[in-house]
């Protein structure tokens, strides 16, 4: 009597502490598949209390599980068979709808448990149990797109990487084959002089030279584009003159090849808003490419229309034309159809990504259309432009240039590497200068300070050994002497980036001329300076 | 004791009858057309099993295990290797699988298939033999071969032996192998031969 007491006691308490259970569902059905017992977290999700579901069949109250076949699970759990639901394959057993905020669910994600009750070697009904597990799908889908995510950077990072290096193979190409005409000729005339085609030698030196620059002047502004240093010198400009300066520059090019360039401007066209030398560098590697990838005898037209309150420039030619997998891939950095060695045409690749970033910082778009292979190309730029009573201002796309002399002007070169001090010399010797040459920041002090020479001017390099172009001319700004606090002064950098420049202004020079320095730009920045002297209050 | 050639073939062609149904359920489950074929059936006593499975599977392998009692009673198990595991549940889910170790929703689908197979190959033989058996709630493991037939020695003892069916995944053009492995007591074993054979009898 006391153990069946003891065993009523127990079963009360079981019972009670399942309806209480309330971190997963539970309920009991008999062998019928009616619903017997229904525990509070059941209530407490479903809305549906146990007063409501006791007693009634499971199949009705959802009649959904016949639908997804989920009935069949009940008669296996009635023959002995303990089943599983995965959330992934059933999503969930009973259906609870729910606001999951952000995370695309509406209803509950569960995983449940069917089983048979066995009493006395009988099935007498079924069990089951429902785990919430929607917290645990959202973290795995979290942790899944964030896979997703890192190795889509992966492949990213490694497919710039690999541009890369192809970039760097064809740089190492292109920069070798200008060098080796370079050396190659120079060579030639060193060993024999008495060469009678000197002049061809010294004008393929002179071309490659020029070719090499171009290529290092394309890298420089690439860097600066990336790195966000590209300035802009916006100033309302007519554009046809613009394009007329590029066409001359690539005409001797395509009459190399026999390629005719056509030149369409509309009458009236408005002016565009962008700076001139950017400009002329688009049109101008639109043009050489276009020349490029032509076959000898082929045209090449260079349009330029008004296009509802835009100027459209377009460069169409007759050549191989692109193929439709590389068109979307045309503008990008580093990108050419054929990177192999084996190609047939030179060039960086740089080219048409620097079109696209000069246009894009103008403001403008660009674009190419191709028929496809050996049907042509057509590359577009399209500009905004400035309303029309701003024209009159315009300056001259190029400005003339009026012959310098420096006649009577006495220059302080300062320049530790011998070959381009005897370079400046000859530069300035060469427009009447007087000119005296010293190799570090201590000879010129020692120079300026002896008094047996004053210059006009001084012409700095800046990076020197020991004490370097800056420091030099601080050195300068700080001496006793009043003449030469106020010497006038130009620093000549290889850093031809606009920063660089403020650097050497805020230094003390008044001046800063690029390298490799061109004899006429360096004479006429000198003739400048001399003719505006110094302030007398310059620090 | 050895299971001979007309035994093994009366156990392969029952055990595909079966799971002709567990890749119905495993093809309705996941919309994608699943084929299950069991190729090889072969019979080892439990303390040869460790060297039969090491020729095939390395490293860790992920089981459902299900123990199951009544007038024939012993342990049921699905195993497969872990890149195996990972490969099933990528393709039955179209989904990219994480390690098994950090990937609840994989181990759980793992669970639901094996338990499907399982469920299917023991009602093969529970209709043969015409009796009922009961389940326990199947658990999914990740552990080396030796440790997993480990812990099914602890927990019995005497002479047993291990049923050991070789199961092909085949679905979306990849095959992916598994092993069912049925663990038996000598009676459980001698009875359902006797039974196979008289099926096998009766079919001719």
């Amino acid at each position: 009597m006391a153990a069946a007491g003891r065993k009523h006691t127990l079963d009360a308490a079981a019972e009670r502490w399942f309806e209480e259970l309330d971190d997963r569902g539970v309920f009991m059905t008999d062998d019928r598949l009616i619903v017997r017992r229904w525990n509070r977290w059941l209530a407490a999700q479903t809305g549906r209390r146990a007063e409501e579901m006791v007693g009634r069949a499971l199949l009705d109250l959802y009649p959904a599980l016949v639908d997804r076949g989920v009935d069949r699970y009940y008669r296996d759990a009635l023959a002995g068979e303990v089943r599983i639901l995965s959330e992934r394959f059933h999503k969930f057993l009973l259906p609870i709808t729910r606001n999951f905020h952000g995370a695309g669910l509406t209803e509950m994600a569960q995983t449940a448990r069917i089983e048979p009750l066995v009493h006395e070697g009988s099935i007498v009904g079924t069990i089951t149990l429902i785990e919430d597990v929607t917290e645990r799908v959202i973290a795995e889908r979290e942790l899944r797109n964030q896979i997703t995510a890192s190795e889509q950077a992966r492949h990213l990072a490694e497919e710039a990487s690999r541009l890369k290096d192809d970039f760097l193979a064809t740089l190492s190409h292109e920069i070798r084959t200008p060098l080796n005409a370079v050396i190659g000729w120079t060579r030639i005339l060193r060993t024999q002089p008495a060469i009678r085609s000197q002049a061809h030698a010294l004008e393929v030196i002179e071309r490659n030279a020029i070719s090499q620059m171009r290529l290092v002047e394309d890298l420089l502004d690439m860097a600066r584009i990336i790195s966000g240093k590209l300035r802009l010198n916006i100033d309302a400009i007519p554009i046809t003159d613009v394009a007329r300066a590029a066409v001359d520059v690539v005409a001797p090019a395509a009459a190399a090849k026999q390629i005719t360039v056509e030149v369409l401007f509309d009458d009236e066209l408005p002016t565009v808003s962008g700076d001139a030398d950017r400009l002329q560098q688009v049109v101008w590697n639109l043009l050489s490419n276009a020349v490029k990838f032509t076959e000898s005898g082929g045209s090449v037209r260079l349009q330029i229309k008004s296009d509802d309150g835009r100027v459209r420039l377009s460069v169409r030619d007759s050549g191989q034309g692109i193929s439709p997998e590389f068109l979307p891939y045309v503008f990008d950095r580093f990108r050419q159809a054929d990177s192999s060695a084996s190609r047939r045409h030179g060039g960086l690749g740089l080219g048409l990504a620097l079109v696209r970033q000069i246009i894009e910082l103008h403001g403008g778009t660009v674009g190419v259309e191709s028929g496809g292979v050996r049907k042509g190309s057509t590359f577009w730029v399209s500009l905004p432009t400035v309303p029309a009573f701003g024209t009159e201002a315009a300056p001259a796309a190029v400005e003339p240039r009026e012959p310098v002399t420096l006649k009577g002007v006495s220059v302080l070169i300062v320049e530790d590497e011998n070959d381009a001090r005897e370079l400046l010399v000859a530069m300035l010797e060469d427009y009447g200068a007087e000119v005296r040459a010293v190799g570090s920041a201590a000879a010129a002090l020692e120079a300026l300070q002896g008094g047996r020479f004053s210059p006009d001017i001084l012409v700095s390099d800046v990076g020197m050994p020991s004490t370097d172009g800056f420091a030099l001319v601080r050195e300068i700004r700080a001496l006793p002497a009043e003449k030469l606090r106020r010497l006038p002064a130009i620093a000549v950098t290889a850093y031809a980036n606009p920063e660089d420049r403020v650097r050497a202004l805020v230094a003390g020079y008044q001046n800063h001329v690029p390298k490799p320095v061109d004899a006429g730009v360096l004479a006429v920045a000198i003739a400048q300076l001399i003719a505006r002297p110094l302030p007398r209050n310059h620090a | 004791m050895q299971l001979t050639a007309a035994q093994q073939d009366a156990l392969v062609e029952l055990l595909n009858i079966g799971f002709g149904r567990a890749a119905a359920s495993l093809s309705q489950l996941t919309g994608h057309r699943v084929l299950l074929d069991v190729p090889q059936v072969s019979l080892h006593a439990i303390d040869e099993v460790g060297e039969a499975l090491e020729r095939t599977i390395r490293g860790h392998v992920a089981s459902v295990h299900q123990i199951f009692t009544g007038p024939v009673g012993g342990d049921a198990l699905l195993i497969l290797d872990e890149a195996g595991a990972a490969i099933l549940k990528e393709l039955l889910t179209s989904e990219p699988a994480l390690p098994l170790a950090i990937d609840a929703s994989a181990r759980e689908v793992i669970t639901e298939v094996g338990n499907i197979l399982l469920n299917a190959c023991l009602g093969t033989f529970g209709n043969l033999l015409r009796v009922q058996v009961s389940f326990s709630v199947p658990h999914l493991s990740i552990e080396n071969v030796a440790g997993l037939l480990e812990s099914l020695m602890v927990s019995q003892q005497g002479i047993r032996y291990a049923l050991i069916v070789h199961a092909a995944f085949r679905l979306r053009d990849t095959q992916v192998t598994g092993y069912l492995m049925i663990v038996l007591s000598v009676a459980s074993l001698d009875r359902l031969i006797r039974a196979v054979e008289d099926w096998e009898s009766a079919q001719r």
